[in-house]
């Protein structure tokens, strides 16, 4: 019953996307979410890691396709498995789903049926400093019986949430002192492996 | 399009600028020459060199160029009162110029005034039909106000007249991948690799597109560009590493049952794969355990 499943998200794996799309304003970003059911309430999907994917030519399969065998297979050893995709559209005032999103989220539906996407807010991003707002930047959608992607209705408000509610307190922080240069995507570590798209030391 | 040494190159400069080593003017050009978009740092260390008289007489002639420069960075950066001081400078030195008038029009785009942008870039042209930047710029504000079939018209239009231009090719190339259309990236890609055949970026892009289109001939395309990436990048391209190993594996899924006249030889896909281990082996130690699995999932 995919209608009442609810999606909570970590802190780090929501500021991780958020600060990604900030590194790269001016081209569209995308992000896959890792996480499990509750094993204690099973309407209640746990995201709790987020790996930030490309920056450029998001409509490739070359890249998609490696970076989801090896997303999987790392996170798989811990138990996790890809439960979401997160897209930022190029453009300020573009807040539909477009169809590459809407392709990507359905293969990632395989993996996990289930599978939400969450489609960057931009006015909300841009209001976050000002307000007292606790909920997610990002806007919930949802496949329905028709395999259709929609937008979660009024009550989205309650369907996904942030583990901690002060996330956009500490979002904001994050924001006035620059920490999205500090973000590795796939994209970057594909350019030098160097690169750890893990990101291990963002958060200490 | 900046080549990895340029980058590094870059990127030092800008560390030594950023950590107050100075070098604040060699750092613009440097920007200016490569074309790349670094529009906050520009802002910051153009206006501390324009603010300062001193600094801003030493410049001589150049001062000029460096107000263009902060203008336009100012502009993507949102700071319209700075870009509009910027070109009010600029007015008074050259009243009558067409290359100042450009900057009024991307003024006007800044703020969103597209039509009144469009009024102004007409009027240009009227004057320079040939004026690459403002057939540009008015692509630009399509793709800006989400009108991208617009966008995709004018610069076709753009490169029937102008078809040495790989950037705008590029820009068309990248555009058409957005939309999923493939067939007319690969088409964009052919031209630049034909105009410029030693340039390795063409030769990956060309081939992920192909991998992404699908279906026997264009695999074993793909799989022939990434190895000609190879080649061209002395065996350093990561991608086309991989790129190599996802299209044998491809290529071995599509095939399967069908008559195989000409038998894959494995040699290009092992080479590739030994390559990346030794690569991940020396830079990425903890993600070698993920690579050998990965390509061990791929050899079906």
């Amino acid at each position: 019953m995919v209608a009442e499943l609810k999606y909570e998200i970590s802190q780090n794996a929501y500021i991780k996307l958020v600060l990604h799309t900030l590194k790269h304003k001016t081209t569209a970003v995308n992000g896959i979410l890792l996480g499990r059911v509750n094993p204690q309430n099973d309407s209640v999907v746990e995201i709790t890691d987020s790996v930030p994917l490309f920056h450029s030519n998001l409509a490739l399969l070359p890249s998609l396709e490696i970076a989801l065998i090896m997303i999987e297979e790392h996170y798989g050893s811990k138990g996790l498995g890809i439960v979401g995709y997160f897209h930022a559209n190029e453009r300020f005032d573009d807040a539909e789903l477009g169809i590459v999103a809407k392709n990507i989220g359905d293969h990632i539906c395989r993996y996990f049926p289930q599978a939400a996407m969450f489609l960057l807010d931009n006015k909300k991003l841009e209001a976050l400093p000002m307000g007292k707002d606790q909920s997610p930047v990002m806007q919930l959608y949802i496949r329905d019986a028709s395999k259709n992607w929609k937008l979660a209705g009024p009550d989205g408000g309650s369907r996904f949430v942030i583990k901690e509610p002060a996330a956009n307190a500490v979002l904001s922080d994050y924001i006035s002192s620059e920490k999205w240069q500090d973000v590795v995507d796939f994209d970057d570590h594909l350019d030098d492996i160097k690169k750890d798209w893990l990101n291990p030391e963002l958060f200490k | 399009m900046v080549s990895k040494t340029e980058e590094t190159q870059l990127n030092r400069l800008e560390n030594q600028v950023d950590n107050g080593g100075g070098g604040a003017w060699e750092y613009l050009c440097l920007v200016r020459k490569l074309k790349v978009r670094r529009s906050e740092k520009v802002l910051k260390y153009g206006l501390s060199i324009l603010n300062d008289p001193k600094k801003r007489s030493a410049l001589g002639p150049e001062e000029w160029t460096l107000y263009e420069q902060v203008a336009i960075a100012a502009m993507d950066c949102q700071c319209l009162n700075v870009a509009k001081d910027c070109i009010k400078a600029l007015l008074k030195k050259f009243p009558e110029s067409k290359r100042v008038g450009r900057l009024d029009g991307m003024l006007l785009e800044a703020k969103g005034s597209w039509a009144e942008a469009e009024k102004a870039y007409s009027s240009l042209l009227e004057d320079n039909p040939l004026d690459q930047v403002i057939h540009k710029r008015k692509v630009a504000m399509a793709k800006a106000q989400g009108n991208i079939s617009g966008a995709i018209e004018s610069l076709n239009k753009y490169l029937e007249i102008f078809m040495a231009d790989h950037d705008a090719w590029r820009e068309l190339a990248e555009i058409y991948v957005s939309l999923q259309m493939y067939k007319q990236a690969a088409f964009c890609y052919e031209e630049l690799i034909l105009s410029q055949p030693t340039v390795p970026l063409y030769h990956l892009a060309y081939a992920d597109v192909l991998y992404t289109l699908g279906g026997l001939e264009n695999l074993q395309t793909s799989k022939k560009y990434y190895a000609s990436t190879i080649d061209l990048t002395g065996g350093k391209n990561t991608r086309a590493l991989l790129g190599v190993c996802l299209c044998t594996s491809a290529i071995g899924q599509v095939s399967k049952g069908k008559n195989k006249e000409d038998k894959e030889s494995p040699e290009l896909q092992s080479l590739a794969a030994k390559a990346l281990e030794k690569e991940y082996r020396q830079k990425a130690d903890d993600k070698l355990g993920l690579l050998t699995s990965a390509l061990r999932s791929l050899k079906i």
